[in-house]
């Protein structure tokens, strides 16, 4: 094929790596505000005679709000132009393909996380494919992280995408 | 994991067993008009600056959108909330995956849903899972939960 890839060989050689590590303390209060910003009521989330009802230890955090505990912290100084942080994607640029947006994501939640367990996340990229849509080509971009407590517990598996296109 | 007696008994009521879903059942429906409050305040429980959610000069000047957007994890936060709220204190998510399709504005009337494609062993019970606006589909997806059994543990 004499077309030339959108794909870098600098990015193209990050498959398999670890891009991003990123550890943070789960934080009831935090956890909190994002069910209450989601309307979510749950008592699972917020009553810890409840939680304990179902064999819970204690109250637990709401499976889809794991990947926000892990968050770092950026200076207002090093925010992207469109005001994003840009904090723990691991992400990539592709100076071919500019243009991106986000795909999926896909979770697998194998055990619940608590107040003031320490999560880390590790993330590697799992692909990096070039494809040819309807819209033309774009690079199709998988990563997969993992998140572990303290005790080495996998607690959640996910892999999420991103399409770039050439601008 | 059975309820004891410090279980919301109206909750307890309406728990679903694996027993009693079948294929092509519908979860109870959620449906929310996100306003630029509850953007803001998702926006500030995640971290998220991007602008999109809340400078409307940016959204439409420089992503050429016509108003600031709703965060796509919200959707998906929504979308669970429907599935969590379904399946109870005694269910478990066990996994959850969305596709990004279509975005949404302030205002809308958006619902949450979703449909048992099938039951395996061990109390697993598979769903199509959507974010819709009127008859379009936002956000869809797939997700596994885990019901008790009417038998015992």
């Amino acid at each position: 094929m004499s077309v030339e890839s959108l794909v870098d060989p600098e990015s193209a050689a990050k498959v398999g790596t670890v891009v991003a590590v990123a550890a943070g303390e789960v934080c009831r209060r935090d956890w909190q505000r994002w069910a209450a910003a989601v309307g979510d009521h749950n008592p699972l989330w917020f009553d810890s005679d409840y939680a304990r009802g179902y064999g819970y230890r204690d109250i637990i955090c709401p499976p889809l709000y794991l990947q926000y505990a892990i968050l770092g912290v950026v200076a207002l100084g090093a925010l992207r132009p469109d005001g994003s942080s840009g904090a723990v994607t691991g992400s990539m640029a592709f100076p071919k393909a500019p243009r991106r947006m986000a795909g999926g994501e896909s979770t697998t939640f194998h055990l619940p996380a608590y107040h003031g367990d320490e999560v880390e996340m590790t993330r590697t990229v799992e692909s990096i494919v070039e494809k040819e849509g309807r819209s033309g080509r774009f690079v199709l971009v998988t990563w997969r992280a993992e998140y572990r407590n303290q005790h080495r517990e996998l607690l959640a598996e996910a892999t999420t995408s991103m399409i770039a296109r050439p601008a | 994991m059975s309820p004891t007696s410090s279980a919301d008994p109206t909750r307890e009521e309406t728990q679903p067993h694996y027993e009693d879903v079948e294929s092509g059942d519908e979860i109870p429906v959620l449906s929310v008009s996100v306003d630029e409050t509850q953007m803001f305040f998702f926006s500030a429980a995640t971290y998220n600056g991007h602008r999109i959610h809340y400078d409307k000069d940016w959204a439409r000047d420089t992503e050429g959108y016509d108003n600031v957007l709703v965060q796509g994890p919200l959707q998906a936060a929504l979308l669970s909330r429907a599935l969590t709220d379904w399946i109870g204190g005694a269910g478990r998510l066990v996994a959850f995956s969305v596709q990004n399709r279509a975005i949404a504005y302030p205002g809308q009337r958006l619902t949450f849903g979703g449909v048992i494609t099938g039951k395996r062993a061990d109390g697993l019970v598979d769903l199509d899972i959507y974010c819709m606006r009127g008859d379009e589909v936002l956000m869809p997806g797939t997700a596994t939960v885990a019901l008790p059994s009417k038998a015992a543990p």
